[in-house]
């Protein structure tokens, strides 16, 4: 017998029917079962993060897969012709007849949050675009930069509470960790003042994911060359053994690549600040700030 | 033994090789310096100090080295051998490249340019796969050159560890004995142990990025001490020293040198369980497919019915630590990217598959409502039956009300301390969540314990590493 979801049938909408704020507003109902900050989860907006308690829905990662599939669930697209890309199976989606949504590996990489599930459905033609509204979406490299700040703000405000309960010796060493906290957390209020700054250091993490294409790359080289060394020297076992091979380097190879464009466009994205973006990053600034100012560092 | 063909063979390799000595180095030279941008970190100290031990022992020398790329041979030359020095034929290393990697290569112009190139660099091509008469009597042969040139005062290099750490960490419980045979079959032997790295290399690679700089530590000793009489003894010994070498290397970086991870499933969460018909075994394939390579769901569908649920929650809390594990080494993998991490629950093993990078893996705490996955990929051994690992964990219900967060990241600080004789109390560390990853402070300082949190519906896990 095959796999049946039980829950209760959702009538499926047309994306061309709603606009983006309904969509923002189907794609939050839809995660309810998930979340598990009720309260976080009931004032979410566009840039609500899905994952993590402080600020997020308090949805775990063994959810992730289901916020994808819920959205498929609740939108119908145009966008359901597959038009075959290479030979290994792998197809785009083209405009044909109304049908279900599908959201194709790797494209909810960056959809972290209610907005940027929406500008997902719109960057990949499920919708249209909507300019007004991706204003207010704040991009996935800020939503990380402002969910580590506010990581840190909260680890700061823990050292602070735990050392004011201490006395002599063990105050002392408290304190010192509770000055490297409250340094740590200057060092990235000054970085988020600076999106130059901020651009250069995402620009590290796209250099190391670069360097590690390149390296896959050459694994590659190296095996098409084993290949053809195998090829002249008649060894069938050999040369089967090293199609295989070739095989899944490639497919670690589009892996790579995906992770790089990942890491490209958060690179890209830190360089810019929207007033969205801005005003998140005041607000990280100033909750910052005011811990810092409280641990007396 | 060896015929009067193949010894007649090898001199004639040493001959060129040694008359072709200084052309050869250089263009290794150049090939590293102008084409990678390779340099080395206190390079003139390195071979001052190491030379000076060097001198002090005339007899034969067998290298034994750490192995991430395809090119290190020429990279720790090049670091222990200055160029004034290349003429002294002894002292030039012969090598034992697997002759499948190097020597049927491309196209017939190419492969004939790199055997050139192995032949003048004193390569001997060892066959390292094959159980046939054929390839057991190739690494004989190799082994009785090797030997050779070793009893005439020559030098020999050899990988230890056999082939690349996929991990990029030397396990100094996992001794080859090739070199403790060599070492046997030599008395008079000294081991030159090298441990090169590049300050950015994470995981194994065919070479390191461009513009790498290496640093490295060396120590010469002794081949056979006194009661060592088989080659495990001796490999033993040489792993030992190898993994004092590469703890001094760490020492000195700015990587983490304790990678792990872990991370518990609720299997009682009813959200964990939408997705399965537990009845029937079934579960909806399209979700499936968003966690699972083709060989993991090839995996998963052999399963007897009744236990492809937890099956599959293993494979997801394998895929969760090794991504902490990974994360905590700079190895990232995008949001959601289950795909990325391929678990062989066989072989106990997570494979970063855009990187290649690979962590060992472990189940603790099995019942009938958790699923708990131990990660590591470098630092220490996760252990297994027999040997326990350098992992500290614990699982625990978190008490209602508690944010299972917060409760975690507080357990995880008394669990330290009451590990620890010199730490009294929990209250003396803190955890930093620096560049979103969680770390323990301790006297205001960093500390290197690879610390992993997890929690999932009714469960909190938490662990650390200390090697």
């Amino acid at each position: 017998m095959a796999f049946k979801r039980k829950e209760t049938v959702i009538e499926a909408t047309d994306l061309n029917t709603i606009d983006a704020a309904e969509t923002e507003k189907r794609i939050i109902a839809g995660v309810k079962k998930y979340a598990t900050n009720e309260a976080n989860w009931s004032s979410a907006d566009a840039n609500t993060p899905f994952l993590g308690h402080i600020i997020g829905m308090g949805i775990e990662s063994s959810n992730l897969a289901d916020i994808t599939m819920s959205i498929e669930r609740q939108f119908l697209t145009k966008k359901t012709t597959r038009v075959p890309v290479g030979a290994n199976g792998e197809f785009r989606l083209e405009d044909g007849e109304l049908g279900k949504l599908r959201i194709l590996d790797g494209q909810d990489a960056l959809a972290a949050t209610p907005g940027l599930s929406v500008k997902m459905l719109m960057d990949f033609g499920h919708m249209a675009s909507d300019p007004a509204y991706l204003e207010r979406v704040v991009s996935f490299a800020y939503i990380s930069v402002v969910g580590d700040g506010h990581k840190m703000n909260e680890a700061l405000k823990k050292a602070v509470s735990r050392a004011e309960k201490l006395t002599g010796v063990e105050k002392d060493e408290a304190a010192a960790n509770v000055k490297t906290l409250a340094a740590q957390a200057l060092a990235y209020e000054a970085l988020l003042a600076d999106p130059a700054a901020l651009a250069e250091a995402r620009q590290k993490s796209y250099a190391a994911d670069k360097a590690a294409h390149e390296a896959l790359s050459s694994e590659l080289t190296m095996a098409v060359d084993k290949l053809a060394g195998a090829t002249t020297s008649n060894d069938a076992g050999r040369v089967a053994a090293l199609r295989t091979e070739e095989a899944e380097i490639k497919t670690r190879l589009k892996m790579s690549a995906a992770k790089l464009r990942v890491s490209a466009e958060v690179a890209a994205q830190a360089g810019k600040r929207s007033a969205a973006e801005e005003a998140k990053v005041a607000q990280i600034r100033t909750l910052l700030s005011e811990t810092i100012r409280l641990s007396g560092c | 033994m060896l015929s009067a063909a193949e010894t007649a063979q090898l001199r004639r390799q040493a001959l060129w090789s040694r008359l072709l000595a200084y052309p050869t180095y250089a263009l290794i030279i150049a090939m590293g310096r102008l084409r990678f941008g390779y340099t080395f970190k206190d390079l003139e100290r390195f071979r001052a100090e190491l030379w000076a031990k060097l001198d002090a022992h005339p007899g034969p020398v067998i290298w034994a080295a750490n192995h991430l790329t395809m090119i290190d041979s020429f990279l720790v030359f090049w670091a222990v051998f200055p160029m004034s020095r290349a003429g002294q034929a002894n002292r030039l290393p012969w090598s034992t490249p697997e002759y499948r990697n190097y020597y049927a290569v491309g196209s017939p112009l190419k492969a004939a340019a790199v055997r050139t190139l192995m032949y003048l660099c004193r390569c001997i091509p060892f066959l390292r796969e094959g159980e046939d008469e054929a390839s057991v009597r190739w690494r004989e042969a190799a082994f009785e050159k090797c030997a050779l040139i070793l009893k005439e005062g020559g030098s020999v290099f050899v990988y230890p560890e056999a082939g690349r750490a996929r991990n990029g960490w030397l396990d100094s419980r996992k001794p080859k004995d090739f070199l403790g045979r060599l070492a046997l079959a030599t008395p008079g032997a000294k081991f030159l142990c090298v441990y090169l790295r590049g300050e950015g290399q994470t995981f194994a690679t065919v070479a390191p990025r461009r513009g790498e700089a290496f640093r490295m530590h060396a120590e010469l000793v002794d081949g056979v001490l006194p009661g060592e009489t088989t080659p495990r003894a001796v490999s033993e010994r040489l792993f030992t020293v190898l993994a004092g070498l590469q703890e001094r290397w760490f020492a000195g970086s700015v990587l983490s040198k304790n990678c792990a991870g872990n991370d518990v499933v609720d299997l009682g969460a009813e959200r964990h369980r939408e997705n399965f018909d537990l009845e029937s075994g079934e579960a909806d394939t399209d979700w499936l497919t968003r966690h699972l390579s083709a060989k993991e769901l090839s995996y998963f569908s052999s399963q007897l019915k009744g236990s492809r649920f937890r099956t599959f929650w293993m494979y997801f809390a394998a895929k969760e630590a090794a991504h902490k594990a990974f994360t905590q080494a700079g190895i990232m993998t995008p949001h959601g990217a289950f795909r990325m991490i391929e678990v062989d629950l066989f072989r106990r093993k997570a494979l970063h598959r855009p990187t290649g990078a690979q962590a060992d893996i472990s189940f603790t705490d099995a019942d009938d409502d958790k699923v708990h996955c131990l990660a590591v990929l470098r630092g220490g051994s996760v252990g297994d039956a027999d040997q326990p690992g350098d992992v500290l964990w614990r699982v625990e219900e978190v008490p209602s009300g508690e944010n299972p967060g917060d409760f975690a990241r507080r357990r995880l600080l008394d669990f330290i301390a009451e590990s620890a004789d010199d730490i009294p109390s929990a209250a003396l560390l803190a955890i930093s969540e620096d560049d979103g990853l969680p770390r323990v402070l301790r006297r205001g300082k960093l500390q290197d314990w690879g610390v992993s949190l997890s929690h999932s519906g009714r469960y909190a896990a938490y662990s650390f590493m200390v090697s």
